[in-house]
């Protein structure tokens, strides 16, 4: 009866032969949990190894390679008023600049925000497949689920699929009975709670401006100003980050959407602008 | 070419051409300058750039090859007019320089930009079997004051268009924006515009390429020199 | 606490430089530009060359070099122009595989009084390789009794790399050059890699460090630096390096530059 702990591949629906092949035919849409949250299932190649099939469409030296979007600079941290969000907007294929406007910010309900960095489907999917599991635990139990449990839940979900090609690098974060929280899921299944994360290509410049001037006790403009200014600055680095970069605030009563700023306009600000001062 | 990254463009206009580069270096996704210089000019109306890898572009550009004192007499009476007497070390090749100023002693006249391009050309196939990884562009107008625009690959296959011609990265998109922007005979302001705008909307699809631009008119009363402000992003 | 070996020797002091000439031009007298190391493998490759084509020697290179530089990727050096002087630093370590062989190594070499040069590498390469344009650039000086600037001493280093990078046995070396005009007192500070691509930069880093620094300093860094300020801005980057860089090096050899010479300092 317990053995899907053995093996959480069931929990998704798909079993799984002793030698770890799935088949297209054996998917059981009825697992364990109660329908509403059973793993959304997937049609399969029918083919002896799906995986290796879709690692040959997607990698680095298929020919008509399936490009999956990378490249972003993502970041959350936490301090006295709540937690600030911060993501740039660019989406690339290789070298190609696919989209300056991507929505790097997933607003999954009034108290939850989720971050994008990896392939923008995954990310998106799961993210709104998290949403609704959300808002039916709310239904179920009369209040609202825990970032703990909501990150929890996007965890597993992922990990279900751990080893498939997903590739999700997310930070999900709100306000609840406890207070502000920060929780960072990726696909191969980790999950991490701290004070600061970033994330994606752009992440290591941005943790140079955000560990410089980060401190518990900022004030909301402070904080928020940082946080832009970390994506900006590694935008002007990386090349693989750009477009706009959106700030959130998650609140008390909710997150709150901040701005949406050309950080082209602001790199040149900013360059304008005297320096800190240094001692 | 995706390791440094980089786009330049040339186009023709009437009675003038027009040369523009983007101003980034960097190693792969990492920018580190945003004023690297990658078009220079081989005599007074003659420009030409390299997009590529970057340590061949600054080889090629302005470090002197080993070669042994040329062997020549200096017969002229006139005044030698060719620029690595009147201006910095970094105008151009250590290596073009030399055989553009060879040219121009034996010759006694300035080297045309279709002698100069078909010199780019063989300098490079003399490495036929481990090149430059460079992808020169030359733009330039000739004794006539006739506009002649080439680019060619890295081995020194030439093509000669008739009204603009693209390389680097952001290759594609600059083929796109040329194609649309593009017209037969503008005149050196408009010429500049066009380059300029094809420049900055071409490199603003690329991520490896950008930062800033420059752009060269080349007009019979001289050259016309201004830097871009681009997207930092 | 791991054992610190004493600073190794610097030579920036008469003493050491002395030492350094009768080497320098025997080497320079011996071939016009190659270290004796070199000579012997260009013997060997002598033998093999009508049987080997450019284009496969150049594509064996490239891809050694490549895996060679994977490791010289986890050393740090940093490099920030002031006012008058450039600050640079670099770890102290040496490592070989997962063993770490010495701490408290200086990974520069002094050019002439007022340059320095800042290496990380491939073992053997990177002192190789300094030292023999260490050796030249004194010898420049006794040749012709001034020494040679800033921007001449990159211009020279490039050229002997990119010379190097289209041989048999390329140096695989990332180069920092940072010095100051020994009248004016203004200072440059110039960025090289292995591949010899050469850029001046007012600051500058090399390796995983620079993801880390670079975004730093964009910050925080203006012109006309004071030393104070200078240092404060380096101690932001080893601090950043120290929080969020795996490769977690406990050490560096801070130095500064500037009309009056080179000197070591403790930060």
């Amino acid at each position: 009866m317990l053995d899907f702990l053995d093996n959480p591949a069931t929990l998704a629906g798909a079993n799984r032969d002793p030698d770890g092949d799935m088949h297209a035919a054996d998917f059981d849409p009825v697992g364990m949990a109660p329908t509403e949250f059973a793993h959304p299932t997937f049609s399969v190649p029918a083919i002896a190894d799906p995986v290796a099939f879709l690692k040959h469409q997607t990698g680095v030296d298929a020919k008509n390679r399936i490009k999956i979007q990378h490249g972003t600079t993502t970041l959350a941290f936490k301090f006295n008023h709540g937690v600030i969000v911060a993501v740039d907007s660019r989406a690339t294929g290789g070298s190609y600049i696919a989209s300056q406007t991507v929505k790097k910010v997933i607003e999954i309900n009034p108290y939850l925000l989720g971050t994008m960095a990896g392939g923008a489907a995954d990310c998106s999917y799961w993210e709104r497949e998290l949403g609704r599991r959300c808002r039916i635990y709310e239904l179920n139990n009369k209040e609202r689920i825990s970032v703990a449990a909501a990150s929890k839940l996007l965890a597993n979900m992922v990990y279900a699929y751990k080893g498939m090609g997903l590739s999700m690098g997310t930070m999900v974060t709100g306000w609840d009975k406890t207070g502000p929280q920060l929780y960072y899921v990726d696909s191969d299944g980790q999950r991490l709670k701290s004070d600061l994360f970033s994330v994606g290509s752009g992440s290591t410049y941005a943790y140079g401006v955000l560990d410089a001037g980060y401190k518990p006790d900022l004030t909301p403009e402070e904080a928020i100003d940082l946080g832009r200014r970390a994506i900006v600055h590694a935008t002007f680095r990386d090349a693989y980050s750009g477009g706009y970069v959106s700030v959130y605030h998650v609140k008390e009563n909710g997150w709150e959407f901040i701005s949406r700023t050309d950080v082209n306009d602001l790199i040149y600000q900013y360059q304008a602008e005297e320096k800190p001062s240094l001692v | 070419m995706e390791y440094n990254g980089g786009a330049i463009i040339a186009m023709k206009g009437k009675g003038c051409v027009a040369i523009a580069a983007d101003r980034r270096f960097g190693i792969q996704a990492l920018t580190l300058g945003t004023d690297f210089q990658k078009v220079f000019s081989a005599t007074d109306k003659i420009y030409f750039g390299l997009a590529g890898l970057a340590t061949d572009v600054q080889t090629l550009l302005s470090n002197r090859i080993p070669s042994p004192t040329p062997p020549f007499e200096f017969t002229s009476s006139r005044p030698i007019q060719s620029f690595f007497l009147k201006t910095k070390a970094d105008i151009c090749s250590e290596k073009f320089r030399m055989k553009v100023d060879m040219y121009h002693l034996r010759e006694e006249r300035e080297i045309s930009p279709k002698t100069f391009a078909h010199m780019v050309s063989s300098t490079l196939y003399e490495k036929r079997f481990g090149g430059y990884f460079v992808f020169p562009t030359v733009a330039g107008l000739d004794a006539n004051n006739e506009p002649y625009i080439c680019n060619m690959d890295g081995i020194g296959c030439i093509t000669t268009p008739n009204d603009f011609v693209v390389s680097g990265t952001a290759e594609n998109q600059l083929y796109g924006m040329c194609e649309s922007l593009w017209e037969p005979n503008l005149e050196p302001e408009d010429l500049f515009e066009t380059i300029s705008q094809a420049l900055l909307n071409g490199v603003d699809r690329d991520a490896i390429s950008g930062w800033g631009g420059i752009v060269h008119v080349i007009t019979p009363e001289g050259v016309i020199t201004r830097t871009l402000k681009g997207r930092m992003d | 606490m791991p054992a610190t070996a004493p600073a190794t020797t610097t030579t920036t002091s008469p003493a050491a430089v002395k030492s350094m000439f009768p080497q320098a031009k025997s080497l320079s007298m011996a071939s016009s530009a190659k270290p004796a190391l070199s000579l012997q493998a260009d013997t060997k490759s002598v033998a093999t060359r009508s049987i080997a084509p450019e284009s496969i020697k150049s594509t064996t290179s490239t891809s050694t070099q490549q895996s060679l530089t994977a490791r010289a990727l986890f050393e740090v050096l940093l490099g920030i122009t002031g006012k008058d002087f450039v600050l640079t630093a670099s770890d102290d370590t040496c490592a070989r595989g997962i063993v770490v062989q010495k701490r408290g190594e200086d990974k520069s070499r002094a050019l002439n009084k007022n340059n320095l040069m800042l290496f990380t590498g491939e073992a053997g390469d990177t002192t190789q390789f300094a030292e023999y344009i260490q050796c030249n650039t004194q010898l420049y000086r006794i040749r012709n009794g001034m020494d040679l600037s800033t921007r001449a001493v990159s211009s020279y280093v490039r050229k002997e790399l990119a010379t190097s990078l289209r041989s048999r046995h390329p140096y695989t070396v990332n180069l920092l050059i940072g010095g100051v005009d020994p009248k004016t007192g203004t200072p440059e500070l110039y960025w090289l890699d292995y591949l010899s691509s050469c850029v001046k930069l007012n600051y500058a880093a090399h390796g995983y460090a620079s993801y880390f620094c670079m975004s730093t300093m964009d910050r925080y860094w203006k012109p006309e630096l004071s030393v104070e300020e200078a240092i404060s801005l380096l101690k932001k980057c080893l601090a950043e390096l120290k929080v969020r860089f795996i490769g977690n090096l406990p050490n560096f050899v801070v130095k500064i530059t500037d009309k009056d010479g080179i000197r070591e300092i403790e930060i």
